[in-house]
């Protein structure tokens, strides 16, 4: 699948970028901020993005992964600070806790593409929340 | 003989009468002039319902002399200060002939101030026709100040308390923003230098080195781990090494990819006070990832993890059924200088024992009230 990134920190970004392609897909852009994640989309749509909440330009991460959710983008929040995730999660499909671990990424990876692609049969992994579990959750 | 004099005189002579309308002896009129109580008689049927009559304390307590006071109406006694409401109040009930007591601020013959519960009556003739009006003052100016003093005591109480909120308010505030700010660098830090190793590990054409990078990394992410999971409970001071278990094993054998390593987790929440988080959880890593190595080269088999509290003590265990094999001594030393360092920081016990094609390893840790409170 195509895979945008936005991070506001570049090695992290570059880091991710060499998880995503060993794992077999393709990075289409690394955004540092708002702006650069909205030229990137225009260049090119991705199947999925990775979003971080605080970018160059403060947590604009939220404005781009709302708009991600109106194109019909799925994506998920890369963040320090889940909490600081609004509660609709801004239409994400959920979020990974920095600092993740390199198996904690792999695992999230392979269920994320093989719900994209279709396949619903894998179980969650623990590196990554769930939006559903967290509406779940509060509504309990 | 002036208007003043002759109302005076009109005033005295009323006194005068109603004084001798009493026989000297009466007793009601020896005590009124008596009395420590301030009293005064007014004639409502003269002009300007004068004072005909005042007692010695009223003189004490107002610092006027009977020629002052008599042939006068008592507004004499107000001054800026008195509340206009508060007379209207008297006047009115004057007016229709009624009881009336009131608080007021008087002014004595020296201008001085005093706070005067007045209580002033109406005493009617046989007909029903007002004759006179009685009224007792006294003074409650101590009772006022101490009222005003506790009063103003009370608001300066009230100030400081609002501002010590605020203060504290900003303080915590302050405060809160570090730790969000700390805890945030330190989880980009983690992040970062896992970063640093990994593309270290990527270039690196020779394998051990690579395998060399990769062990360095495995315990930095369990740091990363232990790092996410604190402050997560609502006593901020406790980490739920179940948790922590949970998501280290299941992502470690998770991305193994390996069907042939079955994982079971027995695990109770039990809460470790944060300070023990670190080496508790490398000391888990050591074991989990020596057990997932086994069931790699081994062929798979069974992983089981267990976390109990008895008798208020924690105990970890890690049983697999991989058969023990020669693993990379360099690998194995590291992992026990790991666990062993961990082990002496804790306090902790390891026992290793081998049982029908079974490892056993139970962590121990005695939990020492002193220190389940160092931190």
């Amino acid at each position: 699948m195509k895979v945008m990134i936005v991070e506001d920190e570049m090695l992290l970004a570059m880091e991710l970028e060499s998880e995503v392609e060993l794992a077999g897909h393709r990075v289409t852009g690394l955004a540092m901020s708002r702006d650069q994640a909205r030229l990137e989309l225009a260049a090119e749509r991705p199947d999925f993005a990775f979003v971080d909440i605080h970018l160059q330009d403060g947590p604009t991460g939220i404005d781009i992964g709302r708009e991600l959710a109106e194109a019909g983008i799925p994506y998920v929040f890369v963040s320090g600070n889940i909490r600081k995730i609004p509660a609709d999660y801004a239409g994400a499909l959920g979020a990974i806790e920095k600092p993740y671990t390199m198996n904690g990424m792999k695992n999230a990876l392979s269920y994320i593409s093989a719900i994209i692609s279709g396949d619903d049969s894998l179980e969650p992994p623990a590196s990554l929340v769930l939006a559903e579990d967290v509406a779940v959750g509060s509504r309990s | 003989m002036t208007d003043r004099d002759q109302k005076q005189t009109d005033a005295r002579n009323a006194g005068d009468r109603l004084v001798l309308g009493h026989v000297s002896e009466d007793p009601f009129a020896a005590a009124f002039k008596a009395t420590r109580m301030p009293m005064i008689v007014t004639d409502p049927n003269q002009d300007d319902n004068p004072v005909i009559f005042c007692n010695a304390a009223f003189l004490r307590l107002t610092g006027y002399s009977d020629e002052d006071v008599i042939g006068r109406n008592c507004r004499f006694l107000q001054g800026p200060d008195t509340d206009p409401d508060t007379v209207t109040k008297i006047r009115d009930a004057i007016d229709v002939g009624e009881d009336v007591a009131a608080d007021i601020l008087n002014y004595r013959r020296d201008g001085s101030t005093f706070w005067n519960a007045v209580f002033i009556s109406p005493v009617r003739d046989e007909s029903g026709k007002i004759i006179y009006f009685f009224a007792s003052q006294l003074d409650f100016t101590n009772v006022k100040s101490r009222e005003a003093d506790m009063a103003a005591a009370r608001h300066k109480a009230e100030e400081e308390v609002a501002t010590q909120t605020a203060n504290l308010r900003a303080a915590l505030s302050a405060r809160s923003l570090l730790v969000h700010e700390v805890d945030h660098r330190v989880k980009n830090n983690l992040l970062t230098m896992a970063s640093i190793v990994k593309m270290q590990a990527r270039v690196t054409k020779d394998e051990s080195n690579k395998r060399t990078l990769m062990s360095v990394l495995n315990r930095i992410e369990a740091l990363s781990t232990v790092q996410r999971k604190l402050f997560t409970l609502d006593d901020v001071s406790k980490f739920d090494i179940s948790d922590f278990i949970r998501e280290l094993v299941t992502d470690l054998v998770g991305a193994t990819g390996r069907r042939d390593i079955r994982l079971a987790l027995d695990l109770e929440p039990v809460h470790v006070p944060a300070v023990k988080a670190t080496p508790l959880s490398l000391i888990v890593n050591e074991l989990v990832g020596d057990a997932v190595m086994r069931g790699l080269d081994d062929g798979g088999g069974e992983i089981h993890v267990r976390v109990r509290r008895p008798n208020g003590h924690y105990v970890i265990t890690v049983e697999d059924t991989s058969v023990p094999v020669a693993v990379d001594p360099e690998r194995a030393e590291f992992s026990k200088m790991l666990l062993e360092a961990s082990a002496l920081q804790l306090g902790a016990r390891i026992e290793r024992k081998f049982e029908n094609g079974r490892t056993i390893v139970e962590v121990k840790l005695l939990v020492d009230g002193n220190q389940e409170h160092a931190h």
